[in-house]
């Protein structure tokens, strides 16, 4: 399936760099350079955020023992996992004599994502940085404590135990 | 309910409006539009941004002390509902809005004016200073020893007619 995918865009990709070339040869050759020095100068300026996806790396912000997890598997959504979603992910650092090693797949929830989430009033919510706690399959925190804020929309989900623990809550 | 403000502009932010951001210290900063956000991540200082309260009330465009914006404050505690009370507060405010509109007005008009009569004074006294330094413009002929005296020439009619030849 992924394969498909990636032989597709690869297609399209090809074709339309074919037709980009095809125009600089001509006329509009000043012009196109000048749009791709606006574009590279806006995306200088801001990284587009996207969901958490297979292979996105979160810090992890509990005792639990990880440092970094893999994202390998987000449990809901189609395009990937947002504030506050559970994951699937594989710890890729570790410290010594923690409850979890470098290797192990372990569950997480989301209490930080970069992407802005929408809130129940119609406002939005971003973070810094994409976070994630350990959780077991019984949606318990694996770690006691829990470090920097994290959103309200926990208890929406049910991860009361993160919220009691939390330090801040935004 | 919460009306928050703006981090760069300072207005106010209805419920559902705007996005908030949240730091890793947990700071948050909170953004009635996509306009002050951009501008936060463009990391421009509000202070030196010409169109926000901060730039406004630092160079004394608006009104910094005023009674009136000690009604809005930030309570901590949420308010017993009394009719009555919801009642004259309601009364209130279409008062204290007018009241805040008017001495804001009256302000701005006297901005300009002590600006006006500031720049006014600066040049009379610079006048004053200096007035030896200009002399007044029929000064120069009514004294005898600056000019040369005047000497009339008779010119013949014959140069002329030859000087408009030469022209030709």
């Amino acid at each position: 399936m992924a394969a498909f995918f990636r032989s597709k865009w690869s297609t399209v990709g090809r074709s339309l760099s074919g037709s980009l070339s095809n125009i600089s040869d001509g006329l509009l050759k000043s012009s196109n350079e000048v749009m791709q020095k606006m574009t590279s100068n806006i995306m200088l300026h801001q990284q587009q955020r996207t969901f958490i996806q297979m292979r996105t790396k979160l810090k992890c912000v509990d005792n639990s023992g990880a440092k970094k997890v893999m994202c390998i598997q987000p449990l809901k959504g189609k395009k990937g996992a947002r504030l506050g979603d559970t994951i699937i992910a594989s710890v890729k650092e570790a410290q010594p004599r923690g409850k979890v090693k470098k290797g192990d797949v372990v569950y997480g929830v989301v209490v930080r994502a970069a992407m802005q989430r929408g809130r129940c009033d119609g406002s939005e919510i971003k973070f810094d940085d994409n976070a994630v706690v350990l959780v077991n399959k019984q949606g318990e925190p694996i770690g006691t404590r829990v470090f920097g804020p994290v959103p309200h929309e926990l208890r929406k989900k049910k991860h009361l135990k993160i919220l009691t623990l939390a330090e801040h809550i935004a | 309910m919460r009306l928050e403000k703006c981090w760069f502009c300072s207005s106010t932010i209805y419920p559902g409006h705007g996005i908030q951001f949240v730091r890793n210290d947990a700071k948050i900063f909170r953004f009635c539009r996509s306009k002050c956000h951009k501008n936060f991540k463009m990391k421009r200082n509000p202070r030196k941004v010409k169109w926000t309260k901060a730039y406004r009330k630092l160079n004394g465009k608006d009104m910094t002390k005023d009674a009136t914006f000690e009604f809005e404050r930030k309570r901590n505690r949420p308010e017993r509902y009394d009719r009555n009370v919801a009642e004259n507060t309601l009364k209130a405010i279409k008062k204290i809005t007018k009241i805040r509109a008017d001495r804001l007005s009256d302000y701005i008009e006297n901005r300009d004016k002590t600006k006006k009569s500031k720049v006014r004074k600066e040049a009379a006294k610079e006048l004053e200073q200096s007035i030896h330094m200009v002399r007044a413009p029929g000064a120069k002929e009514n004294q005898g020893s600056l000019t040369l005296p005047k000497i009339k020439v008779k010119v013949s009619q014959q140069q002329t007619e030859e000087n408009r030849a030469m022209e030709e």
